[in-house]
Parts: C-alpha cells; sequence; structure tokens
C-alpha cells in the first residue's frame, strides 16, 4: 500500500471513530469507549508479543497498576492528567523488572512466568485491602474536567478516550519505525544475529516489556475512569487472555492490529447477542475456525486475499527458510 | 360488500390497537448472570421472573399495560453487567431485575442510580445498601441481617464453644464472613480456624484438613453454590463430624444437586426457600416452576419472582410509571402477604432499601431441604 493511500485510509477511519457515536445510546458509546481503551491495551502487548516476540501473559495486572494507581491518586483530589502519568511510570519500572526473567526463559517457560505475576498482582490487590479495597474494589473514581470541557457524560469521555488513544498510536508508530522498532524485531526473528549486528538484547527484552506495560498501565488508568469502579476480579488472569486473543486475532506483530482484534474480542459477542443462549458458542468456534484458516489475525485475511489475486514477485523459499535457521 | 367493508375496517383497527398495545408495553431489563461461575443463580432468578412476568401479563400487566422483558447476560463480568444495565436503560427500561453477584451490583448500580431507574437484585453483600444508593433494593437481606440470625443456633441449640469457618473470598464471602466472625465475638464464642478460599476452587482437601485438626463444634461455611457442592464432597470424603451450618446457599437445591449425598445433614438459614411449603404462595410457587422447568427451585427464583411482584404492586401504588416516585414509595413500606398474595411472606424495605422478612432454618434430610425452623423478622 503506498503512503499516500495509507494517509487517506487513516484520515478516513478517524473521522469514522469521530462520527460513529454522534446520535448513538450510552450504551454504544460505552462498548466504542471500551474498545479503544483495550486496543490501547493490546498494541502494548502486540509490541511486547508480535513486534518484539516475548510471550506475556501479564497485560492486565499492568492495567491494574495503572487502574489503581491513578484510581487511588484521583480518589484523593489529584487530577488525571497528574496521576495516570504515575501510573505509567509505575507500570515501566515493574514491566522492566518483569523483563529480568524474560532475559533466561523463553516460549512457554516465560509465558508462565508472567502469569504467575499476573495472580501475584491479584492476590495483593485483594488481600491488601487497607489500601486497595479488597474484593470491595474502589468506588467512585471521578472522571477528568479539563476546564469547561467535563468528561462526566459518556459522548464527551469518548472523545476524550479517542484523543489519548490517536496519541498512544502515533508514539507506538515512532517507536516501531524507530531504530528501537528494528531492534524488537530483529530480536523476534533472531536474538543471535541481532547479537552479532551490535543489538543490545538485553536492553531491548527489557524494554519491550517495560514500553508494552507503559500501554497497558495507561489503558488501566482510562478503564478506572470509565468504569468508576475497580475490583481485582477485574484484572485476573482471563483478562490477560482476553487481551492476547485480540492480538492474535487482529494479527501479532501488525500495527493495526490491535485496533482490529480488540474490535472483534469486545464487539462480535455483542453482535451476536440476539443468538441468545447460543451467542458465546458461536463466538467461541468463530475465533476457533479464523485461527485455523488465518493463524496471521484478520490483517492476514487481506494479505492472502492480495496473494491470490494480485501477482508479486515471490522470494527464494531457501531465503525465507534462512531467514528463520537459528 | 358492506359486511366486507366492516370486517376490513374491524381488522385494521384492531390490528392498530395490538400495535399501540405493543408500543405501550412496560420495558423492563433481566441483567444477570446466565454464563459463568453466576450462572446457576442467575438462570433460577431469570426463571422466576419468567413466571412472575406470565402471572402479570395475564393478570393485565402493570397499570393495563403488558410487561416486555429483555434478558441480558452479563458472563458474572462486572465490567459487561455495568454496560448491559446501560443498554437496557438506553432501551427505556423502566427497572432492572438483576445482578445477583455483589462484585457486578455494585458496578452496575451506579448506572440505575445516574438514570433514576429503579433496581431490584439478588446480592447478599452488606455494602449495597450502605452507598446511600435510592434506588436500589434487595429480593433478600443483606449478609449483615442474615448471618446475625444464626447465632442463637449456634449458641443454644449447637451449645457450640469453638467454630470455626470456610468461606469463599469474594466481596460476597468476605461480607458473610467479616458479619460472622463479629457476631460469634458479641456471642462469646471463639473462632478457632478462619479458612478463606478461592472462587471456583475445585480442591478443598487442604481446607477441610484444617478445619477437621481445628477441635471446633461447628463450621460455618459461606460459599457460592458450587463451592459449596465441592466443599460438601471434601468434607464427605474426608468424615468432617462437626454439623455444617450455613448461610442461604448451603442447603440450596443446585447444591444438593451437585453434592448428591454428600449435602445430607447440612444446615442453613435461608431467607426464603422453595421447601417452605406450609406457605401456600411458596406451595403454588414451587409447584408451577417444577411443571414449568422440570426442576426444584432455588431461593434466587422466588428472589426474581418477588422483585417482578412487587414491581408491578408498588408501580401500581404509585398510579404512574415514575422511577423518583417508586423509590421515594418502596423506602419504609411493607406488603403484607394476605393483602398482596404474591409477594409470598410479609416483607418490609427500610429507607436504604435493605429487606426484612420471616425466615426459615433448614437441613438436608434423604436428600431434599427441610425447615427445621422459623426465625422472625428483625
Amino acid at each position: 500500500m503506498n503512503a499516500w493511500l495509507r494517509r487517506v485510509l487513516i484520515l478516513v477511519l478517524i473521522a469514522l471513530a469521530i462520527g460513529a457515536p454522534l446520535g448513538q445510546g450510552n450504551y454504544i458509546i460505552y462498548v466504542m469507549t471500551s474498545w479503544l481503551i483495550f486496543s490501547i491495551a493490546a498494541m502494548g502487548l502486540n509490541l511486547t508479543l508480535g513486534y518484539a516476540g516475548q510471550i506475556s501473559l501479564a497485560q492486565a495486572s499492568f492495567m491494574a497498576i495503572g487502574a489503581y494507581t491513578t484510581a487511588l491518586l484521583t480518589l484523593s483530589g489529584w487530577h488525571w492528567l497528574a496521576a495516570m502519568p504515575l501510573g505509567v511510570l509505575a507500570c515501566f519500572v515493574v514491566g522492566f523488572g518483569l523483563g529480568y526473567p524474560a532475559l533466561r526463559v523463553k516460549g512457554h517457560f516465560l509465558a508462565f512466568v508472567t502469569l504467575a505475576f499476573n495472580t501475584l498482582v491479584f492476590l495483593v490487590l485483594r488481600n491488601e485491602e487497607w489500601l486497595t479495597g479488597g474484593t470491595y474494589g474502589l468506588v467512585g473514581i471521578p472522571r477528568p474536567t479539563f476546564g469547561l470541557f467535563s468528561t462526566m457524560r459518556s459522548l464527551p469521555f469518548y472523545y476524550f478516550t479517542l484523543m489519548v488513544t490517536i496519541i498512544a498510536a502515533l508514539a507506538m508508530w515512532g517507536i516501531v519505525r524507530s531504530p528501537w522498532g528494528r531492534a524488537f524485531r530483529a530480536l523476534r526473528e533472531n536474538p543471535i544475529r541481532a547479537e552479532s549486528l551490535g543489538v543490545d538484547t538485553r536492553r531491548i527484552t527489557l524494554l519491550a516489556f517495560a514500553i508494552g506495560s507503559m500501554y497497558g498501565g495507561l489503558a488501566g488508568a482510562l478503564i478506572a475512569s470509565l468504569v468508576q469502579f475497580i475490583e481485582p476480579g477485574s484484572f485476573g488472569l482471563a483478562h490477560s487472555l482476553r487481551i492476547l486473543l485480540m492480538v492474535a486475532v487482529g494479527g501479532a506483530g501488525y500495527f493495526f492490529g490491535p485496533f482490529l482484534g480488540a474490535g472483534v474480542v469486545i464487539l462480535l459477542p455483542e453482535i451476536l447477542r440476539f443468538t441468545e443462549g447460543y451467542y458465546l458458542i458461536i463466538y467461541a468456534v468463530l475465533v476457533i475456525v479464523m485461527l485455523i484458516f488465518v493463524p496471521s489475525g484478520m490483517i492476514g485475511i487481506w494479505g492472502r486475499i492480495r496473494d491470490r489475486f494480485i501477482a508479486r514477485p515471490v522470494a527464494r523459499a531457501d531465503l525465507q527458510q534462512g531467514a528463520q535457521l537459528k | 360488500m358492506y359486511s366486507k367493508f366492516v370486517l376490513a375496517l374491524s381488522t385494521a383497527l384492531l390490528t392498530l390497537v395490538g400495535a399501540a398495545q405493543a408500543q405501550e408495553a412496560v420495558e423492563i431489563g433481566v441483567v444477570v448472570e446466565l454464563s459463568g461461575a453466576g450462572a446457576p443463580a442467575g438462570t433460577n432468578w431469570r426463571d422466576g421472573i419468567r413466571i412472575a412476568v406470565d402471572e402479570i401479563n395475564a393478570e393485565g400487566g402493570i397499570l393495563g399495560k403488558p410487561v416486555k422483558v429483555t434478558e441480558y447476560d452479563t458472563q458474572t463480568d462486572p465490567q459487561i453487567s455495568r454496560a448491559l444495565v446501560q443498554k437496557a436503560i438506553d432501551g427505556r427500561a423502566y427497572a432492572i431485575w438483576g445482578t445477583i453477584y455483589s462484585g457486578s451490583t455494585l458496578v452496575n448500580m451506579l448506572v440505575a442510580q445516574q438514570n433514576g431507574v429503579p433496581q431490584f437484585v439478588g446480592s447478599e453483600a452488606p455494602t449495597i445498601v450502605e452507598k446511600g444508593n435510592p434506588f436500589v433494593f434487595r429480593t433478600s437481606s443483606g449478609a449483615q441481617k442474615g448471618v446475625p440470625a444464626l447465632v442463637p443456633y449456634f449458641k443454644d441449640t449447637l451449645k457450640a464453644k469453638k467454630v470455626g469457618v470456610a468461606w469463599v473470598n469474594n466481596e460476597f464471602g468476605r461480607g458473610g464472613r467479616n458479619v460472622f466472625i463479629a457476631e460469634m465475638k458479641k456471642a462469646g464464642i471463639e473462632v478457632v480456624t478462619d479458612v478463606p478460599s478461592e472462587q471456583a476452587q475445585t480442591d478443598y482437601a487442604s481446607d477441610v484438613s484444617k478445619l477437621k485438626q481445628s477441635g471446633a463444634d461447628a463450621v460455618f461455611v459461606y460459599m457460592n453454590q458450587e463451592e459449596s457442592a465441592r466443599f460438601l464432597i471434601e468434607a464427605k470424603k474426608q468424615g468432617l463430624s462437626m454439623p455444617l451450618v450455613g448461610e442461604v446457599t448451603l442447603t440450596e437445591a443446585k447444591v444438593i444437586e451437585l453434592a448428591g449425598p454428600a449435602a445430607e445433614g447440612a444446615i442453613a438459614h435461608v431467607g426464603i426457600t422453595a421447601t417452605a411449603d406450609q406457605v401456600e404462595g411458596i406451595a403454588a410457587f414451587r409447584e408451577k416452576f417444577v411443571k414449568t422447568f422440570k426442576r426444584v427451585p432455588t431461593h434466587d427464583a422466588i428472589k426474581g419472582y418477588i422483585g417482578a411482584w412487587t414491581t408491578k404492586y408498588v408501580t401500581e401504588l404509585v398510579g404512574k410509571f415514575d422511577g423518583e416516585a417508586f423509590s421515594e414509595k418502596m423506602h419504609g413500606l411493607c406488603l403484607p402477604a394476605t393483602k398482596y398474595p404474591r409477594i409470598l411472606l410479609d416483607t418490609c424495605w427500610d429507607n436504604r432499601g435493605e429487606v426484612s422478612r420471616p425466615s426459615f432454618m433448614v437441613q438436608v434430610r434423604n436428600g431434599s431441604p427441610v425447615v427445621i425452623g422459623t426465625v422472625p423478622a428483625n
């Protein structure tokens, strides 16, 4: 796709995102806001998993850290704009720490380490009642106000979230196109070769975790304000798996994959609700079928269509193999 | 020709009237746990409501308008439940019936409150009525009222000196456990062991063995349905000999069905139960429920049923569809069962939405719960 066409397409998508909630009920706006927020969380995981190839099952726990930090600070009178960066910073620090095991373990084992971390965060949130409110959680989290622009109502909050999402996406765009972004991909494709070319794989692995976690924290800061209530159950392992599903369904390692994936995971069950008792079954079957036939995610469907109908130069198969040799 | 004209005109008129009536139906949102961990409770709640709505519509609806119910599945997820309460209100719901899990109710009741929509919930965590939300109403009393009703049973009937507590570590379990421990302290009974477990936990071996070694005279078991059943099975396996006493869930039909013979002898205080068939209304409801759904209703089914009928009774007392006026009327209201038979038992709501009504002590004997005593309303 050439750059000009891409720019027009992005502008059309943004215009659609601005126009879509107009005239809709609060429920639709709420679901669309959730979609944007989960897109941010999935964008972070996409960096860790899709670009840098490090499996993480702890994205929900970073959302929790971001959400609780923001909630506790805003409840004690801080403005969201001051509270959110602290939540995101906390995620950066913790994510950096969680990156250390990734230097030693790979693949499934790394997945288990991060899974354990997610459970650990859940238990801390539930048991440290003096700080987190335990199972009762925190209620009445205020939504931010910017002078005359109050986000208390659902439509202004949607636009506020949209703005944050666009800024986060632009930052991500910058990261994946920077030397860091290329280093992340090098780490995923072949860590030994990356190291031999002078990439500091240790630092890049830690950064992949830390930056991915920051996006989780930002999503958490937004979800706390959206729901205005947080409790540990909303950040359990099932939610980490849900974010992982978003990345896998959308297309891991593609910039727009998380948006598409979050859209499918959040909106599809809502669309299928008319089937009543069967909607979760149909949803699960659709996801399984898709992952079998298009393992590269929704974005991959376009690639398949293009390969079938538009002739392109084919890379030599032995060279393709060569890139994967370790 | 003339007769054909009259026939056509009257058909058209009837269709128009029908359409007008259909448009004027009272929308109600049933937002409840139909999948996930809360499904056993949620489906019963929904089925109790289905029976109530059929009855209400057969009797001319509410203020002459038919009731139209839309069911929403929260998947036992608080955030989804919040979105669905919003969806129901966007769909012009006059009232919300649900949710049951306290964690969900705590989130979604904010939405109903902001929109001034009355909400009947099946949740029992004490905090729900402590938030100053004038639109939330319980259908069974909270743990802070239910659990103290158990104290005389531990003290006078079981003559327990030392007790153990086994509870599920979620907002429901923690609420009940905190109240129980405080009440035991007041009654001078020592709590010798305090065993929390996880929601959806499957292995209770170490929990039961801890209780077995604790030397407690009786154990208070406070968990959701599936967890209660698994606990009872493990207790039976390890031969836990002391009485197992619960609040509401422990002797429920679903628990007995899942635990089988392991539920034998379990005791519970229940706000309302389908086993109390000495009460005429409850017996009639039970019969209808068994006939329709081929299973015994749980207390959640009766709670849903009462929530639906209360909406009808109170709206007709108010005389219009007005959420504000409805909740004002509800506060401090008592509905006697003699005058409002489908309320089943004399029921009152205080100014916070908390409910009080007579309750029962129940024990599982020969595979079914039997009422062994009545506790007056407190």
